[in-house]
C-alpha cells in the first residue's frame, strides 16, 4: 500500500470512527462507512490539509469511495 | 415590509448556511431594516453551503469562525470591528450540532466525546461569544445577543437526542450571562424557542417530519417558519424589545402552552 493509501486510510478510521477493516478500496462513505454530508466535506477537507492541496468542489463530488480518495490524491499529490 | 426598526445598527449573524436556514433569513430582514453586519459560519459549513451567495445579497462579509474557538470569536470580533466600521449593537447565535443525532447514536449508547462535542458546539460557543464580546467590550449598551432553541430543553423528544441538553444549558446560559451582561452594560441576552423548521440542521433530527407534523396539529397558529422566526429576531435586535431579557421566548405558534387543540381533536376523532 503507498503512503498516500496509508494516510487516507488513517483519515477515515480517525475522522469516521470506523474499525480498520471496514476501510477497503470498495467501501462507499455514506452507504458504507456510515458517513453523512457533512462528514464527506469533512473528509475532502481533511485531505487537502494533509496532502497539502485543493480539491475542486466538482471533482470532490466524484470521491465517493476509499478507492477513489485514494486514485484523486495519488494522481494529484505531488 | 420593511420599518426601519435596524436603522444604523451594526450586528453579527452566525450560522447561515444555505437559503432554508434562520439565520440567512435573518440576514435578509436585518439588511431590509437598515442594519449593517458581517456573516460568519465554520469553515466546513462555509463549504457546504451558499453563505457567499448571501454575503452578495445583503452587501456582507463573511469572517470564518470556528465558535469553539475563543482566537477564532477574537479575530471575528477585530475584523467585524474593522469592517463595520465600530463595535456591534447584535449578535445572532444560531449554531448547533451533534456528532450523536447525525450518526444516529441511541440515547442509552452515547459517545461521550461527541456528546462534549455537542454541549461545545451548540452552547459552550454560546457563552464563549459573549465571554469574549465582554472583555473585549465590543457590543454597545442597549446591545441583544440571541440564541435559537427548541423547547425540547423542557420537555422530552426522544430523537433529539443530546441536543435536549445542549439546548437546556444554551438557556440556562443565556439567562447566566444576562444578569451580568445587563447590570454591567445593559446588554440584552435571550433565546428564542422556536418551532420546529425545515433546515438542514431540523431535518437532520430522526422522525422529523412526524413531530413536524405534531408540533403543528398542537399550534393553534400552526408552525412558524423561518421568516417569522426572523421577523422576531429583528424585533429582538431594535429598540422596541429594549427591556427583555434573560427570557427563553416561545416563538411556536402557541405549542408551549397547548393542552390539547381542536385541531387535535378533530384529527382524534376521525
Amino acid at each position: 500500500m503507498s503512503e498516500i493509501a496509508q494516510k487516507v486510510k488513517a483519515i477515515i478510521v480517525d475522522k469516521l470512527g470506523v474499525e480498520d477493516s471496514e476501510v477497503t478500496p470498495e467501501a462507499s462513505f455514506t452507504n458504507d462507512l456510515g458517513a453523512d454530508s457533512l462528514d464527506t466535506v469533512e473528509l475532502i477537507m481533511e485531505f487537502e490539509k494533509e496532502f497539502n492541496i485543493s480539491i475542486p468542489d466538482d471533482q470532490a463530488e466524484n470521491i465517493q469511495t476509499v478507492g477513489q480518495a485514494i486514485s484523486y490524491l495519488e494522481e494529484n499529490v505531488k | 415590509m420593511a420599518y426601519n426598526l435596524l436603522k444604523g445598527k451594526k450586528g453579527i449573524i452566525t450560522g447561515a448556511l444555505d437559503e432554508n436556514s434562520i439565520a440567512w433569513k435573518v440576514a435578509e430582514r436585518a439588511k431590509e431594516e437598515g442594519a449593517e453586519f458581517t456573516l460568519t459560519n465554520a469553515p466546513i459549513a462555509m463549504r457546504m453551503g451558499k453563505i457567499n451567495e448571501l454575503a452578495e445579497k445583503t452587501n456582507s462579509e463573511v469572517i470564518p469562525a470556528d465558535a469553539t474557538s475563543l482566537e477564532d470569536i477574537e479575530n471575528l470580533y477585530k475584523k467585524s470591528e474593522e469592517i463595520l466600521g465600530g463595535k456591534v449593537d447584535f449578535i445572532l447565535h444560531s449554531i448547533g450540532m451533534s456528532p450523536n443525532v447525525r450518526k444516529g447514536r441511541d440515547y442509552g449508547d452515547l459517545n461521550y466525546d461527541w456528546m462534549m462535542k455537542s454541549l461545545d458546539v451548540s452552547a459552550i460557543s454560546f457563552h464563549k461569544m459573549l465571554q469574549v464580546a465582554e472583555k473585549m467590550d465590543f457590543i454597545n449598551e442597549g446591545g441583544s445577543v440571541l440564541g435559537l432553541s427548541y423547547i425540547a430543553a423542557q420537555r422530552t423528544f426522544p430523537d433529539y437526542s443530546d441536543m435536549a441538553q445542549a439546548k437546556s444549558l444554551l438557556e440556562s446560559i443565556a439567562r447566566s450571562y444576562g444578569e451580568r451582561y445587563g447590570r454591567l452594560k445593559k446588554v440584552r441576552v435571550n433565546t428564542i424557542s422556536q418551532s420546529p423548521t425545515m433546515t438542514t440542521a431540523g431535518t437532520g433530527v430522526g422522525g422529523f417530519d412526524t413531530f413536524f407534523d405534531f408540533a403543528d396539529k398542537i399550534s393553534p397558529l400552526g408552525n412558524a417558519d423561518a421568516t417569522s422566526c426572523a421577523d422576531y429576531c429583528i424585533l429582538m435586535f431594535s429598540e422596541l424589545s429594549r427591556m427583555v431579557t434573560m427570557q427563553n421566548l416561545y416563538h411556536d405558534g402557541g405549542f408551549s402552552t397547548s393542552g390539547i387543540t381542536q385541531k387535535v381533536i378533530d384529527h382524534w376523532q376521525k
